[in-house]
């Protein structure tokens, strides 16, 4: 079981392990170890290793759990949060504390072990992306989930536990502050001026030109000007497009091909780095229940008029000093500007 | 020249380094750590710019990277949505022993106290420079990438002219409970700690040290004084060998409980109160409570935390206490 608590002082939540907690030693500095093949639990052949499958994209025929498949979604075997159960909020003094009720699944990518998704096919990379789509649809449905995560983390340094090629899908019962701040931020600049803030980047980005690093008919990418991260890039739709499910098949195949177009130049201008992206949508069920409290709808926020969605890829290239993770001041060591030359200088091979 | 940088959309401000910029290949195999082992080699050993600060074998020497310099210029510009600040601010070492000493843990309480007496002089030095907005005293101990990993223990200080995002957050987080209930967080949460026990780690005369009740890090913890103060350099009038003690206590349970963590220290003190700014500061004595955090490194943080600031805590922060409570040191 966990919990879910709320630093006061912050208004940020965090997820603790109340049972089942790892011991200090479990934890590995600088671990070396790289899982072998015959142990990886998402091959082929293994399926009886993981929780049942919640999804897939299989051939015709071809049975549940049993391989075939391309792709395969199935439930965290060490989940952060359970499905299972309400919120129940509880007050020791000045602190609260509610059940960690939510999601958490693992999207396994392709049946192939050491396929890095940069090489995937247009196809399939295009099935992963339909695959973020459907698990999205169908987890907005629980009314009890404010908010959904899809992530992927590449390489161990970047925090992957499996070497296999993998993203992850968690379904919070509340906006995330992290994220809330940037929503309210997008609210907040279209109440003074009546424009997507989004939008507004996106015109100056092509006309600096500068911090862009490739685009497609319904796709742009560029390293952010205030970025957290060095070579931090940024895909964003270009059209005006608050809904992550809303994009139709012509775009999912465009959202993959600069999605592996991007990958592919920083696997070359980096040398394979370790990495991390993740998708930020608009939250879900936002209208909120009158029982709720306004923290985990973020206040009825309605953000379809002033937000895109869009994918943040941060290579995990420096390692993360306390010092930013107490103050939220990040330094960055590489203009964006160079960044992006360095990443549009390198020859794609799949550029589209 | 570095820049700051605020993005329009959080308010986080940023630093980028413009003409020092790393070409690609430079961030390749950063865990290697560039170690310097070897005291005649050592940097802080022997520095090479003159002290700004000098009293009881303290010397504090401006950086080479942000020379004083970059004060002169705090230009403010924008180009179309963005905003920046040419020029970050100051930045200066604290070397706290002419000894080459890995860890703070190894200083004896009188050099930690000489220590932080170095911290708030410099405190109330740099506030009289009327453009800098915020001080941050921070230590990284093992290697990181921003700093070449010196085997010398040393802390920062960052006085810069704009004020991060979690020391605003902190602030109107405590001024918004402050309003509602017309006291202050820090001292309710010092009250209900010393009750409850089960997140302490020690206690003396004027400070308590405990894990965090919604920790975002493995065996975080703080150390808070029980007096209200907002200011750390005021606040620890006739109390640094006591917050001496308790921090060489906290260092050393890390230290031999955890196999010499990587770790970080951060005072969390009030900004400069600069009129004309954009903050309420009529309550900010009386609702703002100083405190330092110390973080272990011992995971990585992964696209989830990144991407939402969510963070998942592996074990709770009352086994932590536990566990550094019971850590016996000499």
């Amino acid at each position: 079981m966990t919990e879910l608590r709320r630093d006061l002082i912050m208004g940020q939540w965090v997820i603790v392990h109340t049972q089942d907690s790892w011991a200090p030693e479990r934890y590995e500095r600088e671990s070396r170890h790289r899982e072998r093949l015959s142990t990886c639990q998402f091959c082929p052949g293994k399926e009886f290793f993981t929780p049942p499958e919640i999804d897939a994209i299989r051939p015709e025929g071809s049975a549940a759990n049993a391989p075939g498949w391309r792709v395969r979604v199935v439930p965290n075997k060490f989940p952060a949060l359970r499905i299972e159960g309400n919120l129940d909020e509880r007050q020791e003094g000045v602190y609260t504390f509610f059940n960690g009720i939510g999601a958490h699944e693992v999207l396994i990518e392709t049946p192939v072990h050491d396929k890095n998704l940069a090489e995937f096919t247009d196809e399939e990379i295009a099935h992963v992306i339909s695959k973020y789509q459907s698990r999205f649809t169908d987890l907005r449905k629980d009314k009890r989930f404010k908010y959904i995560v899809l992530f992927r983390n590449y390489g161990e340094s970047a925090g992957a536990t499996v070497g296999h090629p993998h993203s992850q899908i968690i379904a919070l019962p509340m906006v995330p502050k992290y994220v809330l701040q940037e929503l309210q931020g997008a609210q907040k600049y279209y109440e003074e001026k009546g424009r997507c803030v989004y939008c507004d980047i996106l015109a100056q980005e092509y006309s600096d030109q500068e911090r862009i690093i490739t685009e497609n008919e319904h796709f742009i990418v560029f390293c952010p000007f205030a970025p957290r991260y060095p070579f931090e890039c940024w895909i964003f739709p270009k059209k005006h497009n608050a809904d992550f499910s809303a994009i139709d098949d012509k775009e999912r195949y465009a959202l993959g091909r600069i999605l592996k177009d991007v990958l592919s130049r920083m696997k070359a201008c980096l040398n394979d780095p370790p990495y991390n992206y993740y998708c930020h949508v608009s939250p879900i069920n936002s209208k909120g229940e009158d029982h709720e409290p306004p923290w985990c709808h973020g206040g009825k926020l309605d953000v379809s008029h002033c937000f895109h969605w869009h994918i943040e890829i941060i290579p995990k290239l420096t390692r993360t000093t306390g010092f930013e993770r107490g103050t939220g001041f990040y330094m960055v060591r590489t203009d964006p500007r160079m960044a992006a030359g360095y990443l549009r200088a390198v020859s794609s091979p799949n550029s589209s | 020249m570095p820049q700051l940088r605020r993005d329009p959309l959080s308010g986080r401000w940023i630093i980028v380094a413009t003409e020092r910029a790393r070409r690609p290949g430079n961030f390749v195999d950063v865990n290697d750590g560039t170690l310097e082992e070897n005291p005649q080699a050592c940097p802080l050993c022997h520095p090479d710019r003159e002290p700004v600060y000098a009293e009881e074998d303290v010397r504090i020497i401006p950086s080479r990277q942000y020379s004083p310099e970059s004060i002169a210029v705090l230009e403010r510009r924008h180009h179309g949505l963005y905003d920046r600040i040419t020029g970050i601010g100051i930045h200066e070492i604290v070397i706290e022993t002419p000894d080459h000493i890995a860890n703070m843990a190894d200083l004896d309480v009188r050099q930690i106290q000489h220590v932080i007496r170095a911290y708030a002089h410099r405190f109330r030095d740099l506030e009289k420079n009327s453009s800098l907005a915020n001080i941050l005293v921070y230590k990284n101990h093992g290697p990181t990438i921003s700093h070449r990993h010196i085997q010398h223990t040393c802390s920062h200080i960052l006085a810069t002219p704009v004020r991060p995002r979690r020391v605003k957050e902190k602030l109107q987080e405590a001024q918004k409970y402050f309003e509602a209930k017309k006291r202050c967080l820090y001292c309710d949460v010092i009250l209900q700690e010393r009750e409850d026990g089960k997140r302490l780690v020690l206690e003396t005369q004027h400070f308590i040290a405990v894990t965090p009740f919604a920790a975002r890090f493995l065996f975080e913890v703080w150390i808070l004084p029980k007096d209200h103060h907002c200011d750390f350099a005021e606040g620890i009038q006739d109390r640094e060998d006591d917050l001496a003690g308790i921090l060489k206590g906290i260092l050393q349970k890390l230290k031999e409980g955890l196999d010499d963590p990587a770790y970080n220290l951060i005072v969390q003190t009030a900004p400069y109160r600069r009129k004309g700014d954009d903050y309420k500061w009529e309550t900010l004595e009386k609702d703002y409570h100083w405190h330092i955090e110390i973080i272990p490194r011992l995971t990585q943080v992964a696209g989830f935390e990144k991407g939402t600031g969510f963070y998942i805590c592996g074990i709770p922060p009352e086994d932590t206490a536990e566990y550094l409570r019971e850590e016996e040191t000499p």
